[in-house]
């Protein structure tokens, strides 16, 4: 019955949706479909790993749910050994995952005005993927929706390390149908939807540079931490007092909410939103 | 006795190594949004708080398309402007894959 979105004078102070409808937690899921193939192919491949490695396929499902972050799991299967090097795999699963305090704190207006329990139970299925799904989604950013493509992947997920496991071998390649880059495309094209005016020009030219010099000079995921930080200093130095938009609906206006032709791009409810005149 | 692969096992050293991932990993996401939380609603930090979406995406997809090499760049050149054009999250990741399956397939980087 709910129909999410519709935020009227207030959505922060109480929120219209409920914590987790499920209507609203479908179309969370429905909304990560396009990212099905790639990720079933990438947890195949991380399965048919797992089982060169010696985990067993409950330890490789358990890791795959409770700690559900990709590269973090592809670099400590790598790691694992008849021994495992616990403290090794932790650490580097710590380093690789640093972000999520960063896409933690990007949740903020996802959450507002819900109780902890919400948020407790809310960010555990939190992957880079649905996050940037749900924070490109006007009217249906809440907790639900996340929670609902972080689910769904979730199973497609398991369902591609039990298949790789099992197969142990015979995946296709990835690269050879770009697979690989489908998980570029997906934040390429959503980055588009993050858009909300001239305001994000430099400090996403700061991130892009930061990203593109960490690539180069540092290991693994150190890049994301490194572009993302230079894009919060940009942030921080181009900010001035008159660029303040004092309604709190700002933070939930984003663009590009009809970025999958969704019918729930419904215009007069988004019309009203003034955040797009932030740049001024 | 059996050379099919172990299912069910569940060592306790593996158990207790992953539980340790995810506690870092939950503690982080959990960690960042309260954070955020405490932060002022108005002013520069929560300014600096509405770019880090972006910026963090961006972080993400720039240094891999670059690690693609030049098909790579070409692909996300063209996803982002697919996208900005049609605004079909569908349609801009096809044409950024198609472009670098294609590319891949006659130029073998």
């Amino acid at each position: 019955m709910s129909r999410p979105g519709q935020p009227e004078k207030h959505p922060e102070s109480q929120p219209k949706t409920g914590h987790f409808d499920s209507d609203t937690i479908r179309r969370g899921a429905l909304a990560c479909l396009p990212l099905l193939p790639s990720t079933i192919i990438f947890g195949a491949v991380l399965g048919v790993l797992a089982a060169q490695r010696g985990l067993s396929l409950g330890e490789l499902l358990f890791m795959s749910l409770a700690v559900f972050a990709g590269s973090a799991q592809f670099v400590s299967v790598d790691l694992w050994r008849e021994t495992i090097p616990s403290a090794t795999i932790i650490i580097a699963t710590a380093v690789i995952n640093m972000r999520y305090i960063l896409i933690g704190a990007s949740l903020r207006p996802v959450f507002r005005g819900r109780p902890l329990w919400v948020k407790v139970t809310g960010m555990h299925m939190v992957a880079d993927e649905n996050w940037a799904v749900s924070m490109t989604q006007k009217d249906l950013a809440n907790p639900g929706f996340l929670l609902g493509g972080g689910m769904f992947l979730g199973v497609v997920w398991a369902t591609g390390n039990t298949v790789g496991y099992l197969l142990g071998g015979g995946i296709p390649d990835p690269e050879v149908y770009a697979l690989d880059f489908a998980f570029t495309a997906v934040f390429a094209a959503l980055t588009i939807g993050m858009w909300k005016g001239r305001v994000d020009l430099l400090p996403w030219i700061a991130a892009a540079i930061g990203s593109v010099i960490g690539h180069f000079t540092l290991p693994g995921t150190w890049s994301i931490l490194v572009g993302a930080g230079a894009g919060v200093v940009v942030a921080a130095l181009t900010w001035r007092e008159d660029m303040d938009d004092d309604s709190l609906e700002a933070e939930f206006a984003v663009e590009g909410r009809n970025a999958y032709g969704a019918p729930e791009g419904k215009n007069s409810a988004t019309r009203a939103t003034p955040a797009v005149e932030t740049g001024k | 006795m059996t050379q099919f692969p172990d299912l069910t096992s569940f060592s306790l050293e593996a158990v207790l190594t992953i539980l340790g991932m995810a506690a870092v990993t939950y503690g982080m996401r959990l960690g960042g949004l309260l954070m955020a939380d405490r932060l002022p609603q108005h002013g520069r930090w929560a300014h600096v708080l509405e770019r880090l979406p972006g910026a963090v995406l961006i972080s993400v997809w720039v240094p891999s398309a670059l690690s693609a090499g030049a098909i790579g760049i070409a692909g996300a050149a063209a996803t982002v402007i697919t996208m900005a054009l049609a605004r079909n999250l569908f349609a801009a990741m096809a044409v950024g894959m198609v472009l670098v399956g294609v590319g891949r397939y006659f130029i073998s980087n």
